[in-house]
């Protein structure tokens, strides 16, 4: 953004994903720069399990995630202190004896759906009751054939570094219907959102542009999408587009992120798709792969935006938008303490967008640039 | 917002519509009483006994509709 202005320097309680589990079980520790601060990651060598700690070592500061992974313990590559996935410090090989009370602060951690998660709360207090990330019980990863018989392709997974944006903008995406027209080039002719609890949905239908000659994997066709974080950082978008001979393709997108500072962040996206009927398991890889570039595409699109728009907190709105306002009173919930979340943040609330107006202006527009240019092109 | 309770489960929600198309309800307790959103949440899209309570007070003009055009 152009002036940041009253970007909050707190980061929301939730749990956040930090990417595919696979990504950090190569023995080695890895650095996220995550929450103004660093973290290291490591999987232990005996319990197997992936532990998130602080990444500034607690003794003079050297960096754990430039460290060795040894047994269970991650060791500081300045003096070579010793840290339990616990915090607990294990050993100190050039001394006595281990100072009392010597921590570090573990992070509490998740693994589901194939992905790292970390707890993040201010007040430093875990979950709540029902607060976690619901598994992808539709998608069999198990199957009684064996790993290569699954239906489902396995995940693409990137990730993209936006800067000079506060990570509100890209949740503020689910209640914006008319930017999908405008941006991504799609006309939503349904658009409702839900909102309970600590869950925001949004459930889409929309056909393509005709005018855009967009060249987007997916683009030209219709879809349905049900989508809904999980917190505040963790979506999952499951999608259906009719192919047109009867069968549908199946495709379920997680978008996530994790604050880096106030003004910037990490999103990660990640893409698997369901095998067609007389498909191979390597068409169908393909097939995420380049529904993966699709979506690149598309956050692109966003990031331009963002990259250039200024933070608004009290919006000018239409009746023609979506419920910006409910969805910032959901969102405030991760960050105020858990004893000042006010009913009003949690309390269902459902809001069906009246796409009919927008769809009848959206039609002149697109049979204009059409009759103006013969061919679809650039609107 | 108007109240609407509805006629399956006897809550009250409070309802908008902005046109006939639009609707906005705001829920102002738990949904644990509403036998089709109970343990589902907001991955539930909606009742559709409440829709139909919402639909009846439309129809019978006990809740206006700001643009019904």
């Amino acid at each position: 953004m152009n002036t940041p202005r009253q970007t909050p320097a707190r980061f929301a309680r939730g749990w956040h994903c930090l990417g595919l589990a696979r990504q950090f079980t190569d023995g080695r520790p890895h650095e996220i720069e995550a929450f103004g601060t660093k973290l290291a990651v490591f999987r232990g060598r005996d319990d197997g399990r992936l532990h998130v700690l602080d990444a500034y070592c607690r003794h003079m500061g050297g960096n754990l995630a430039h460290g060795t992974v040894k047994g269970d313990t991650l060791a500081c590559p300045f003096h070579d202190w010793r840290w339990g996935g616990d915090g607990k410090c294990a050993a100190i090989p050039y001394a006595q004896r281990v100072p009392l009370r010597a921590r570090t602060r573990a992070w509490t951690t998740l693994e589901e759906n194939g992905q790292l998660f970390v707890w993040h709360d201010p007040e430093g207090n875990p979950p709540g009751p029902g607060v976690t990330i619901p598994r992808m019980d539709w998608i069999d990863d198990e199957p009684s054939d064996g790993p290569e018989a699954s239906e489902w392709s396995d995940w693409t997974w990137d990730s993209v570094l936006v800067e000079g944006a506060h990570c509100r903008e890209l949740v503020d995406n689910i209640v914006d219907m008319a930017h999908f027209f405008y941006v991504h080039h799609s006309v939503p002719t349904r658009f409702t959102n839900v909102f309970e609890g600590h869950v925001a949905a949004m459930y889409v239908e929309s056909t393509p542009r005709r005018d855009s000659g967009m060249e987007l994997i997916g683009a030209d066709l219709s879809l349905r999408s049900d989508a809904a974080y999980y917190g505040p950082s963790y979506m999952i978008d499951r999608i259906w587009q009719p192919l047109g001979d009867g069968t549908e393709a199946e495709t379920v997108l997680v978008n996530c992120h994790y604050p880096v500072t106030a003004d910037s962040f990490v999103l990660m996206y990640g893409v698997r798709v369901r095998r067609l009927p007389g498909t191979t398991a390597r068409q169908a890889e393909d097939m995420a792969a380049r529904t993966a570039r699709g979506m690149r595409v598309a956050f692109d699109q966003d990031i331009e935006i963002w990259r250039h728009k200024t933070r608004v907190d009290s919006p000018l709105l239409s009746d023609g938008d979506g419920p910006v306002y409910q969805l910032r009173r959901w969102y405030e919930q991760f960050y105020v303490d858990a004893a000042e979340v006010r009913p009003e943040m949690t309390d269902r609330f459902e809001f069906e967008v009246d796409t009919r107006r927008a769809g009848e202006a959206w039609e002149r527009e697109m049979a204009a640039n059409l009759a103006r240019t013969g061919t679809p092109g650039t609107p | 917002m108007r109240p609407v309770t509805c006629e399956e489960c006897g809550t009250g929600v409070l309802v908008e519509k902005r046109s006939l198309p639009h609707t906005s309800v705001q829920w102002t307790g738990p949904t644990d009483r509403c036998p089709q959103l109970a343990g589902g949440g907001a991955r539930i899209e909606g009742c559709t006994r409440l829709r139909a309570s919402i639909e009846r007070e439309v129809r019978e003009g006990r809740l206006t509709v700001a643009h019904d055009d």
